[in-house]
Parts: structure tokens; sequence; C-alpha cells
């Protein structure tokens, strides 16, 4: 109770001393400069630096987070870095390897590509039913550009998953930064009005994806869908059906992860279309944490609705006094209700009692993983930047 | 071969190849039959007329090519004329199928039938049985490897009766899906199901439209 007794409302807790944020902040900053390590003992002067900056951006973040009680605003900082430098080290290492951005499909077929997480429940069904994986990536040790790769993403992501459910998203996924960046960009949005059954999109892309990598045998997302391929790695165009699919990843890219962003202030290409997200979506009921609307103090100005960047708040279910089954945990609403109605919580507890503790909780499992996965990555684009510029 | 021996045989090569048979059709059927936001009742009515028409479409084939004697080796321009076709019928028929589902009354009407595509003189023509034909007449793996089989034989009534039990074979694995009655008029469904028919027909219609124009899909 004494997060609520000192704040003006129920759920709503005032900055803290410098003192206590820095002590909270201490497991976070150890965890970090662990992480760091690895870069700091390698004798590439680049690699150091780079590291040492990660390390303090992730703890400058998280004390933020602790000092002023806020999380979207100090999470988005690491999420556009993440979503900007994933694309600067990506692009960079195959432009090494290969001089171009296209691989061809022999070069596919023989696994010289790395694991996504993205094609994930488009694998299950043919493996399952064959033993056999439809992505175009090696999980041999040796078996290319991947190596054992899959298989420790593959893990990484379903020990994640069961903690923080759809939180992936807001805090591992390495795509979702550049249009969160780009939503960020407009004071106000031009769009307001966006059909909520739109919402539903991922689910039938999910659907449709499904059914067709199990029918074709193959990763369907990736060779159709995918608007990152735009900004990673597609299949070499050879004849006009190769221009046609890489004419889709660079139109929807353009579309859902640049244009519709800056009119809608939403992000869109996880709203709208991304499969992962929709699958993602059913490990919220297993994740022990999730976002509450304390109807006791809610007065229904939906700023948090209008906050939210997916749409996963409704009128409805405002009145349940919960989010969407979509919700990815960025904190946006909690941020953005005056009155603190919007609150942390976790399975099983009571709504609105110690919310600060729930996204304490929350935060140290999502940050532990924003730290280790997302903070090589940044690095790693950090380093290359700094090789190339120094 | 004795009968029992050739029937057996048809049988087990159909419940071998039951789950190819529904992922290959997985994309066509899953989608409208969970478009169709129907019960049980009306879901088996879906897939009889669905797997009827399948049905058909096996031993119109398989009595063409018996007679033509090219069942599963058609010059490979023929093949990719008939591939590059039914992509392309099917994507017609799914993309016409979804925007059916919006106008039919299927759903705020209770007790009708299935969702009608068309109308052939005074009766209208369901979008399943459009869509079991065409699955039909499709050359899939486990049909082709079914066909090699049934040209063996040494006459047309047994290569019909050899398709037969290996049709009733494969249909096994489809009396699940009635299942999906279970989830009946739930509106999301229905929109979600739509939106994935129109996707599952874009893929048909480029796939159909590259085979017709003589390209490779991929590379």
């Amino acid at each position: 109770m004494a997060d609520a007794v000192c704040a003006g409302f129920a759920g709503k807790t005032s900055p803290r001393t410098w003192s206590r944020a820095l002590l909270l902040t201490l497991p976070i900053a150890l965890w970090s400069l662990f992480m760091a390590m690895r870069g700091l003992l390698q004798p590439d002067r680049s690699l150091q630096v780079a590291s040492g900056v990660t390390a303090a951006f992730m703890i400058v973040l998280f004390f933020m987070m602790m000092k002023t009680s806020s999380t979207y605003r100090w999470r988005r900082w690491f999420f556009v870095a993440l979503g900007v430098l994933f694309p600067i080290e990506f692009i960079h290492n195959v432009m090494v390897l290969r001089g171009s951005m296209g691989i061809p499909i022999e070069e596919m077929i023989a696994g010289r590509t790395p694991f996504c997480f993205l094609p994930i429940p488009l694998l299950i069904l043919p493996a399952a039913l064959t033993r056999t994986l439809v992505f175009p990536g090696s999980i041999l040790p040796r078996g290319g550009m991947s190596g054992g790769g899959m298989a420790a993403m593959a893990g990484l992501w379903l020990a994640v998953t069961l903690v923080v459910g759809k939180g992936w998203c807001s805090y591992a996924c390495f795509f979702g930064g550049i249009e969160e960046g780009m939503a960020a960009l407009p004071k106000k949005a031009k769009w307001k009005k966006l059909d909520p059954r739109y919402r539903l999109l991922p689910w039938a892309v999910l659907l449709a994806m499904v059914l067709l990598s199990l029918a074709l045998f193959e990763p369907a997302y990736c060779m159709w869908l995918c608007p990152f391929k735009a900004v990673s790695e597609y299949v070499a165009a050879r004849n006009t059906v190769g221009l046609v699919q890489n004419g889709i990843f660079v139109v929807l890219f353009a579309a859902l992860v640049i244009v519709l962003p800056l009119l809608t202030k939403k992000r869109t290409q996880c709203t709208f279309l991304c499969p992962f997200g929709a699958f993602q979506s059913i490990f919220n009921k297993t994740s022990v944490f999730d976002i509450k609307i304390d109807r006791t103090v809610c007065s229904p100005c939906v700023l948090c609705q209008k906050s939210c960047p997916t749409m996963s708040l409704s009128d409805e279910s405002i009145k349940k006094g919960e989010t969407l089954m979509s919700c990815m945990k960025c904190g946006a609403c909690v941020d953005a209700c005056p009155k603190g109605a919007a609150v942390w919580h976790i399975r099983g507890t009571q709504v609105a009692v110690k919310p600060e503790r729930a996204r304490l909780m929350f935060l140290y499992a999502a940050w532990a993983m924003a730290a280790m996965f997302g903070g090589s990555i940044i690095t790693q684009g950090l380093a290359t930047i700094l090789q190339r510029v120094i | 071969m004795g009968g029992p021996f050739l029937l057996g045989e048809a049988f087990l090569l159909g419940l071998a190849s039951g789950p190819a048979c529904v992922a290959s059709c997985g994309p066509v059927v899953v989608p409208s039959l969970l478009a169709e936001g129907a019960g049980w009742r009306l879901n088996a009515r879906y897939l009889t007329s669905f797997l009827g028409t399948r049905f058909l479409g096996y031993l119109l084939f398989a009595a063409i090519a018996w007679e033509l004697g090219v069942l599963v080796s058609p010059a490979p321009a023929a093949r990719i004329w008939i591939y590059g076709g039914i992509h392309v019928l099917l994507g017609v028929t799914l993309l016409w199928y979804a925007r059916s589902i919006g106008r039919s009354c299927t759903h705020a009407c209770a007790g009708s039938g299935l969702v009608s595509i068309g109308r052939v003189g005074k009766r209208s023509v369901s979008g399943a049985a459009v869509l079991g034909l065409l699955t039909g007449v499709s050359l899939c793996p486990p049909f082709v490897a079914a066909g090699l089989r049934a040209a063996q034989l040494g006459s047309i009534a047994a290569a019909l009766l050899f398709f037969a039990v290996f049709f009733v074979a494969t249909t096994l694995w489809f009396v699940p899906f009635v299942g999906f009655g279970c989830i009946r008029r739930n509106v999301s469904v229905i929109f979600v199901a739509r939106m994935a028919m129109v996707l599952v027909a874009l893929y048909y219609l480029l796939a159909g439209i590259a085979l017709l124009a003589g390209r490779r899909v991929y590379g």
C-alpha cells in the first residue's frame, strides 16, 4: 500500500529519490555490465567503445524508469535504437559476406541464412507432421551463417515468452523499433479513426501463412509478405516473379513501417500485419504480468485507448478493466492515464494493490532480456558504425 | 492382383496420404469453412459438399486420364497449363467466396444454408462445391501417387474403384474439421477467415499467373 499512499491517485506513484532509484537500478547495472564484458574484453577498440556505450545506455534508461516511474518513453529510446541499429549491422554483414542484400535461392536452400523468430509459428505444423523445418536456415552447427542459432533463438524466445508474454514485441523484437520511431515523430495523428476490425488482420495473416506454409512446405510469410526483407535480406530476383516479391516487401515496408505510423502514430505493421505478434498474443494468457484498468478510479477519458500504439484497448475492454489480448505491455497506457487507473498487475493478485511492485518485477525480467538480446544487437550496430566512421 | 488386395492397397494409400491431402487442401478448406461460421450440422454439409465434388473431380480426372493414357505424366507444357489454370480458378473462386460471405445472410439468418457464390438456373451453387471440384482436379502429390497406381490397372472400372476407395480413406482425415462448429457465428472468426481467404486467393492468383506466363516462382 505504500506505493498508493505516496501517490495522488491509486496507481500513480510519485518520482523516487535519486538514491532509491539508484538502488533499484543496481541489479540491472550489474547485469548490463556483465553483458558488456564480452565486448569490453575484445581487442577491437570500436567493439570496446560500443559495449561500454550500450551498457551505459541501458543503465541510464532503466534508472530513468525507476526515477520517473514512467516506462514507455524511456523504453522507446531503447526500442528505436534497436530497430535502427539492427538493419545497419545486418546489412553491413551481408554486404561484407556476399556483396549484396539479395540471397540466391540456392544459398537459402543450403541454409546460409540466419534464423529469424518471425516464422516460428509457421514452422510448428510442418515440423510436427514431418519432423522437417521448412525455414531455409540450417540447424547444424556448421550448416551456414545461422549455425546453431536457431536452437538458441527458439529456446530464448520460449523462456522469455513464458514470462513476459507479448512483452517480447516491446522489449526484444528488432523489427518494431523503426515504426515506433516513425510513430513518435508527429505531434498529432492525422488519421485518427481506424476501423477496429482491422486489428484482427494479423490473425488472418497468421492463419493464411500457417496453412500455406504447410501446403507449400516453405515459410510463406518470408517468401511473400515480410516487410523487413526490405531492410535485411531477400531472395535475389532473377525474373518477374522475384521482382514482384521484392516489390511487395518494399511496398509493405514503406506503407506499414514508414507512412502509416507517421499518419496514425500507431505501430501499424505490428497492429495490422505481423503474424508473429498474433501468435505471441496467445502467450499473454500464460504470462504472469498484465495491465489492468482500475474501474474504481477510471473516468472514461479514453486517453489510454488513444495512447496505445497497437489499438489494444477498446471501449468494451476498458469497461471490463483489462486490455485486449494483443497488449504488448509497452506501458504507454499506464503512463498516459492521469488518474493512475491503468496499472501493472500480476495475475492472481488484486488489481491496483502495489502496482508499482508488479511494474518493477515485470521490468526486471523484460529489461534483463532487453540488455542481453537487444543490447548485443545495439553493440554490434554501434561497433559497425564506429568501424566505418573512425 | 485380387480385388480385396487392390482395395486394401487403395485404402492404405489413402490413409497414408491423408495428412498430405489435408495439408494440400488446408489453405482452401480451413478459411472457407471457418468463414461459413456454421454449426456442426452445417459444417458436415459443407464437408459433404466439398468432398463430394472433390470426389467427382478425382473421378473425372482419372477417367479422362485413363482414356488418354497420360494420367501422371502429361507433357510439361500441359502440366503447367493445368496447374496454372487451376491456381487462377481457385484464386478467383476464393475471392468471390469471400465477397459472397459478406453479402450472404447465412450468419444473420438462423438455419440458412451454405454460402452461395452464384446460380445455375434456379439452383444456387455453393462455394464449397466449386472449391471441392477444383481441388479434386488439381494434381496434388497424393493424387499423383494414386494416379500412378491406378494407371497400371487393366480397366477403367478398376481404376475408378481404386480412386473411390483411395478417396474414402483420405476423407477420414477431414472429419475433425466438423469440430469447427464449436466456434459458430463468431464475428471475429468470420472476419479473420474471410481475410485469410483473400490472402490465400492472392497467393493462388499470383502463382497461377506466374505459371501461365511461364515464370518460375522464386528465383
